[in-house]
């Protein structure tokens, strides 16, 4: 039992809070709003891929730190922290099922390129009104020899049109087939959407699109690698929300303590104390949530039930803290000249993405109603 | 980052449910359960004698207090593990008050005292409150007064829980009426309740549970019977305070009181047919639960840690106590809802689920622990002020 990090994981975390702490501050933050252009700072990405961040969790042979996926997640806290407009989670978390699903060749073509920044992968996880990874509906994929053509359609793809391969799982009668998609490959149609974050994510339909075999990550089963995808961007998601609620939180504190009403500190009204401490409550149960799903993950652990809690702290408490610290800042919490507003959109972002809490809440339940997830 | 036990503890854990699987026999289950979860009774104190004598009570405590030298999370584990079985265990006296005195008592206190406490024959209740000091303690007003090489003790304490079958009261007092700061002017002394003295009454509370008003009517100690510096009271009693918190939230009880609600709501039918788990809603109330069970376990595993390397924050402290007390308020009511008609039945004749007539037990005691062992609102207080630096109001 220890709850503490070992100093190498120490330095990945401080090392990635002074780049970001840096590198981003609201006004270049700013650049991205309204779609002015895509949320993706490429310099940004470039000295991080150069300090061996993106590839912390990547194995050695690759050009990878080869640290686990704890790192990676103290990685992404900061990256929820400072809000920073970078695909370190669709990137990152697609390098790792990869490495850990696709053939030795693929790798090779993949992944050097990828921690170096010369390659950015994403994955398509949901489709129309099914937010399923491992179980595609609507993309379907006839062998033509070893290679598969595929049409249908994915929804919401982060990172699409800047990515060079994305993940995408396809339908094969009743097989599921993984493959690394090409998105400028002919056939693939990509349509931009408005989200609410400003994360750049796209539409993708296909049409008869050919992916050759040396693409092919899973000819079968394909089910297997979404789902272990699916955890680990589930519990990168949790800490990105836990990283930005923290920060939230603490600029409310700060807010709170500054500003005078009635000749006094807002903060000293227990009306306004509670509700930041009871923000820390709910953003200790999610760091400690996360933590633990985290720290399974990185052993190979199954760790579905932790996930799934975890997941359903991350809607909660980001819901809570998102207005909780809002309110006690009065109007300047929602003023776009002040650094609150754009965490709210992200606290809304990760709360609704890959599972909100009441779909978590079933999904769990319907495992317990089944005899899993019980307590040892 | 290590959320797990290390094997050692895994088959110290399995040693400890092999054990108290044998030790909480049909008549001492019986026992406890007659007794509301308190304890007191005489198959009950024969357990905790059995338990000294196999050297568990100080198994995470220091070799040099007279235990087993393991740390705090092996004592987490005993803890949890006898708590689990349904054995009312005195935490009070053995996690709180325990270790305070076997950390700052006088040389009779550690060779006479806290060995007994390890075997389990002595046991101590606190006295804080009073009827004009609750939440503002360092208002409170029983006084010692030095005669001669004794002290006087008059006074009145409320809330002293357990003291009925106690043998000592952890008793806060004041000795310094004109310390400029209230808090600075108070002792604190150990009084056995074998004392001419002492008296107690009982006050009955909605959960069923006993609790005492004590009276101190020229109660004499001895100096032996300070612990701590004179008028140095006030830090002795935060830091009880801080290990009462953790030690009110047991996660082992309610995640047994889960795991069995679940497997009943699996295995009782519907008569238009079906499970009583195939309901949506109850599905939706036992995931609620297990998320909140989930994340107690994972805040008193952190405290026990934090206290094995030294760092235990008195925010998260507080966080631990106000999380708990509030989660147990919720996981009664939801599961309550999940075994529905059979949540208002008594335990006993009529009752067809034996969790059932507990849920409708601890539902009605759930609400001490919120104010119990230092108000929520306090909680709060000292989680914004020491976890997020907002300044206070001054009181």
């Amino acid at each position: 039992m220890d709850f503490g990090f070992d100093e190498q994981q120490q330095e990945v975390r401080a090392l990635a809070r002074r780049i970001l702490s840096e590198q981003v501050d609201a006004r270049r933050l700013a650049a991205y709003d309204e779609y002015r252009q895509p949320r993706f700072d490429a310099a940004l990405w470039q000295q991080l891929c150069g300090a061996g961040l993106v590839g912390v969790a990547a194995a050695q042979r690759h050009g990878g730190m080869g640290l686990g996926f704890t790192e990676l997640a103290l990685l992404v806290e900061e990256v929820g922290r400072s809000i920073a407009p970078l695909p370190v989670i669709a990137h990152c978390t697609a390098a790792l099922a990869i490495q850990q699903f696709a053939a030795d060749s693929l790798q090779e073509a993949l992944l050097p390129a990828a921690n170096t920044g010369k390659l950015l992968l994403s994955a398509a996880l949901a489709e129309p009104r099914n937010e399923d990874p491992a179980r595609p509906l609507a993309v379907r994929a006839q062998r033509d020899g070893d290679a598969l053509v595929l049409s249908g359609s994915k929804r919401a793809v982060a990172f699409a049109a800047e990515a060079d391969r994305i993940l995408l799982a396809a339908r094969v009668g009743d097989d599921v087939a993984l493959v690394a998609l090409d998105p400028r490959a002919p056939g693939v149609a990509l349509s931009a959407l408005q989200t609410t974050s400003f994360e750049p994510q796209c539409d993708i339909q296909l049409e008869r699109v050919r992916v050759p075999a040396a693409d092919v990550v899973c000819p079968s089963r394909g089910e297997d690698a979404m789902n272990w995808l699916a955890q680990r961007v589930t519990a990168a998601i949790c800490a990105h929300q836990l990283g930005a609620a923290d920060c939230a939180m603490r600029m409310a504190a700060s807010y709170t303590s500054e500003r005078r009403q009635f000749g006094v500190p807002v903060a000293t009204f227990q009306a306004v104390g509670h509700r930041m401490a009871d923000c820390y409550i709910d953003i200790e149960c999610l760091r400690l949530t996360t933590y633990q799903a985290v720290s399974l993950l990185d052993s190979q652990q199954c760790a579905l039930t932790e996930v799934q809690i975890a997941k359903i702290w991350a809607g909660d408490t980001g819901h809570r803290v998102s207005y909780a610290t809002q309110h006690v800042h009065g109007g300047t919490g929602i003023d776009r000249d002040y650094p609150l507003w754009r965490y709210c959109l992200w606290l809304r972002h990760n709360e609704m993405t890959l599972g909100c809490s009441a779909a978590q809440v079933a999904a769990l339940g319907q495992r317990l109603a089944v005899g899993e997830g019980l307590f040892s | 980052m290590n959320i797990q036990f290390s094997k050692e503890q895994l088959v110290l854990r399995d040693e400890l449910r092999a054990y108290f699987a044998e030790l909480m026999t049909p008549e001492l289950s019986a026992e406890c359960e007659r007794d509301m979860g308190e304890g007191g009774g005489p198959l009950w104190r024969e357990a905790l004698y059995q338990m000294g004598r196999d050297g568990w009570i100080g198994v995470g405590w220091p070799e040099s207090w007279g235990g087993r030298g393991l740390s705090p999370l092996e004592q987490f584990i005993f803890v949890e593990e006898v708590m689990r079985a349904g054995y009312p265990f005195p935490f009070l006296t053995t996690e709180s008050v325990g270790p305070v005195l076997a950390e700052h008592g006088n040389a009779w206190i550690r060779a006479e005292l806290v060995p007994k406490i390890l075997r389990g024959e002595l046991l101590i209740a606190i006295g804080y409150s009073e009827p004009g000091a609750g939440t503002d303690l360092a208002s409170l007003r029983t006084s010692a007064v030095r005669d001669g090489d004794d002290w006087v003790i008059n006074g009145q304490k409320m809330w002293t829980s357990l003291a009925h079958f106690c043998d000592y009261t952890w008793l806060a007092v004041r000795t310094d009426p004109d310390a400029p700061k209230k808090h600075r002017g108070i002792s604190m002394f150990l009084v056995p309740h074998s004392d001419p003295g002492w008296s107690c009454t009982p006050v009955h509370t909605l959960g069923g549970v006993r609790t005492n008003a004590t009276y101190y009517d020229n109660v004499r100690v001895s100096q032996d019977h300070l612990v701590g510096e004179l008028n140095g009271g006030w830090k002795l009693i935060t830091g009880q305070l801080n290990r009462e918190r953790l030690s009110l939230i047991n996660f082992g009880p309610v995640s047994q009181l889960f795991n069995q609600v679940t497997r009943w709501a699996r295995t009782t039918e519907l008569p238009a047919g079906g499970k009583v788990v195939d309901q949506p809603w109850v599905q939706q109330n036992l995931a609620r639960c297990r998320a909140l069970i989930e994340c107690m376990k994972l805040i008193v595993y952190k405290q026990s840690w934090a206290m094995t390397v030294g760092q235990l924050e008195m925010a998260d402290a507080s966080a631990a106590k106000v999380y708990g007390s509030e989660s147990f308020i919720e996981i009664y009511r939801m599961l309550g809802e999940v075994v529905g008609q059979a949540g208002l039945l008594r335990a006993g004749p009529g009752q067809p689920c034996p969790e059932a007539g507990r849920i409708e037990r601890l539902y009605r005691t759930a609400s001490i622990i919120t104010f119990g062992g230092g108000a929520n609102e306090i909680q709060r207080d000292i989680i914004s002020a020491a976890g997020l630096w907002m300044p206070r109001a001054s009181r």
